[in-house]
């Protein structure tokens, strides 16, 4: 059970490619932080460098109270778990298993009683004497966090675990981690691409883009309040919408304007806007798909945030449907209830949830709310 | 049920590459199998009489068994120097192909594949006397050298095929380097080390011109060495030879049977997805 620090972080590639660039990170005792982003970001380079397997270039990794930048991998008491197993093909998935704990010179009942625990733990005690080749993926999965917990370390980290297997598998595996976690009470270091997954598993998610921490926070904050551009276009499916235009002030009222669309500010947004100098300036208004609604009581409520569109594409998904449609050659996605009769070639009016509208400076991407 | 279809082009292709492997070692069995006078009338036919005694006579022309232990001990010597060694010396360079000197070596290697063996023959061996290795396990230690270029090929290509996480794992998991070599990379490297272990084997054991100028003492002759002797200034007993060189092939034959089990694709199958 450890803290770990990650102070000033850098980690530098010959032929001055940079991959990761001042990571800064504080994860608590027993946390689940997930890292997430698009290929290349720098999130499994960190996790590399927090496990040992890529050196630091520069900045402080500190596990527990001691810095461990130049301590070999199997002196960092952290265990890993890779997205393609890495499970040792000509041993049996005991031996795979209790492998670290012979290399730690364990005696053989404690190895005997440790592997058993974990494969009851994982539901794999029947595979125990099955070599990997003679194992499903999710079975294969299963394994790698078994080599993982029996070793019971101060961390564990895992490198896209799950991208390898199907999607409903995936989302079991999901909830049986976070149940793992929970059981072992255990800081869980976790890479993924996938923002579900970052969404549905961490107490806090940290997102990166080209080597750069965006946002850390919990995934509610995340989602409600994106530092910027990037981050809300990451988080959330279907993405959030974005729509280029000006904040305009006439008589008190500021409005929202773009090409075919004008939406009126609620007045509770104002202050923050002028603070911030974004009237009769270029920004990009964001608005999540589930924040657009085709219901008449939303256009009651909110009466400055009703537009028309024309819909191209219908998806229905069972409980809810999608509306991919175009504003003035803008493309926008709304999520509504399957109940809705739109049909594609339809000119409906479309209301925006006016309390979940966000606001991004053009210039700097950064969120003004 | 669905029949399985034969590719016809592909088994007239296999026939007839059987039967030039066949065919020799027929005659050869016909030969060994005839006394010289019918082996006059007809080289292809069946035998009306088994001259078994071709074999017992090869054999002391030969000193069979002692020219027999002596190829034993090189071959044997020479396939196991061979995988420990070459398959650490590629594990080094497969792993660290990105650095220069690691690159250069493997090219060097890689270079020595075409240097024909009589240009290099006479300087190598002068220098092996020079240091008082004519012998047999300066012999061994040449198998072991010259293999080098042409094995670190062959392993080097099959090593980078094998995922890095499995080390990576081993190294989170505690292994030293040495460590995961052995236990990790080399159980799994046994399709090649069973190739290379096939190739040095024959290749030694069949060898004729390493031992030739490498061997003054007739007590280390191999049996390549031995059945020369065979071969008489004015006649030479055909029947004989042919007996020598069945008996001096049983034992590759053997070691390619026992050996091919674990010429199998797919080893580190379930490794990775």
């Amino acid at each position: 059970m450890a803290e770990l620090k990650l102070s000033h972080i850098y980690k530098r590639y010959s032929g001055n490619v940079v991959a990761v660039t001042d990571f800064n990170l504080d994860i608590a005792d027993k946390e689940f932080i997930v890292l997430v982003g698009p290929s290349g970001c720098g999130k499994s380079t960190t996790l590399r460098m927090i496990a040992g397997l890529e050196e630091i270039s520069d900045g402080d990794l500190i596990i527990g109270s001691k810095r461990v930048n130049d301590v070999p991998p199997k002196d960092r008491d952290i265990a890993m778990v890779f997205q393609n197993y890495a499970l040792y093909p000509h041993m049996t998935v005991f031996q795979n298993m209790a492998f670290g704990l012979k290399l730690r010179h364990f005696p053989k009942a404690e190895i005997e009683k440790r592997v058993h625990e974990a494969a009851k733990i994982l539901d794999i005690e029947h595979l125990l004497q099955r070599k990997p080749k003679a194992l499903s993926g999710g079975q294969r999965q299963r394994v790698a966090l078994g080599r993982a917990i029996v070793r019971e370390p101060q961390a564990f980290l895992m490198d896209e675990p799950l991208s390898n297997l199907d999607a409903k598998l995936r989302v079991q595996m999901r909830t049986e981690i976070s149940k793992l976690h929970k059981r072992l009470q255990t800081t869980f270091i976790y890479v993924t691409h996938d923002q579900t997954e970052a969404m549905t598993m961490g107490d806090r998610i940290v997102v990166m883009k080209d080597g750069f921490i965006q946002q850390v926070a919990t995934p509610q904050e995340i989602y409600n309040h994106p530092k910027n551009l990037f981050v809300a276009g990451f988080i959330g499916s279907p993405a959030m919408n974005f729509i280029q235009g000006t904040i305009k002030e006439e008589g008190g009222v500021l409005s929202f304007t773009a090409n075919g669309i004008s939406l009126t500010i609620p007045e509770g947004r104002h202050e923050i806007l002028r603070q911030k100098g974004a009237i009769n300036k270029p920004v990009i208004l964001g608005i999540r798909p589930e924040n657009i609604h085709d219901e008449p009581v939303y256009a009651q409520t909110y009466p400055g945030g009703v537009f028309e569109a024309n819909v191209d594409v219908v998806e229905h998904m069972g409980s809810e449907m999608y509306l991919f449609m175009d504003v003035s050659g803008q493309q926008l996605t709304a999520r509504i209830v399957a109940r809705s009769d739109v049909k594609v070639g339809d000119r409906p009016k479309l209301t925006v949830d006016m309390s979940k509208l966000h606001i991004f400076d053009k210039e700097t991407e950064e969120s003004i709310f | 049920m669905r029949r399985s279809k034969i590719n016809i082009p592909a088994m007239i292709f296999l026939i007839i590459g059987a039967i030039f492997i066949l065919f020799p070692l027929y005659m050869a069995i016909m030969v060994s199998l005839k006394n010289p006078q019918e082996l006059g009338q007809s080289i292809l036919g069946w035998p009306s009489k088994i001259f078994w005694s071709n074999f017992p006579n090869a054999m002391a022309a030969t000193h069979y068994w002692q020219a027999f232990t002596n190829s034993f001990i090189i071959t044997a010597c020479a396939v196991i120097l061979t995988i420990l060694t070459n398959s650490m010396v590629a594990y080094a360079i497969a792993r660290n192909m990105h650095k220069r000197f690691f690159r250069y070596i493997y090219f060097y290697f890689f270079a020595a594949m075409f240097v024909p063996f009589p240009i290099i023959m006479l300087p190598l061996v002068r220098q092996m006397s020079h240091i008082g290795l004519a012998n047999q396990w300066g012999l061994i230690i040449l198998y072991v050298v010259y293999g080098i270029s042409f094995n670190v090929f062959v392993y080097v290509g099959y090593l980078r095929s094998i995922p890095m996480e499995l080390e990576e794992a081993a190294l989170v998991d505690g292994a030293s380097r040495w460590r995961i070599f052995w236990q990790i990379i080399f159980p799994l490297l046994a399709p090649i080390n069973a190739t290379i272990g096939i190739i040095t084997a024959i290749w030694a054991w069949n060898d004729f011109l390493l031992p030739l100028v490498m061997l003054g003492d007739p007590g280390q002759f191999t049996l390549p060495l031995q059945q020369y002797a065979l071969q008489g200034q004015y006649s030479t007993n055909y029947s004989e030879a042919f007996a020598s060189y069945l008996m001096a092939l049983l034992p590759m034959l053997l070691i390619y049977v026992i050996a091919q089990k674990w010429i199998i694709n797919g080893v580190t199958k379930g490794a990775i997805k």
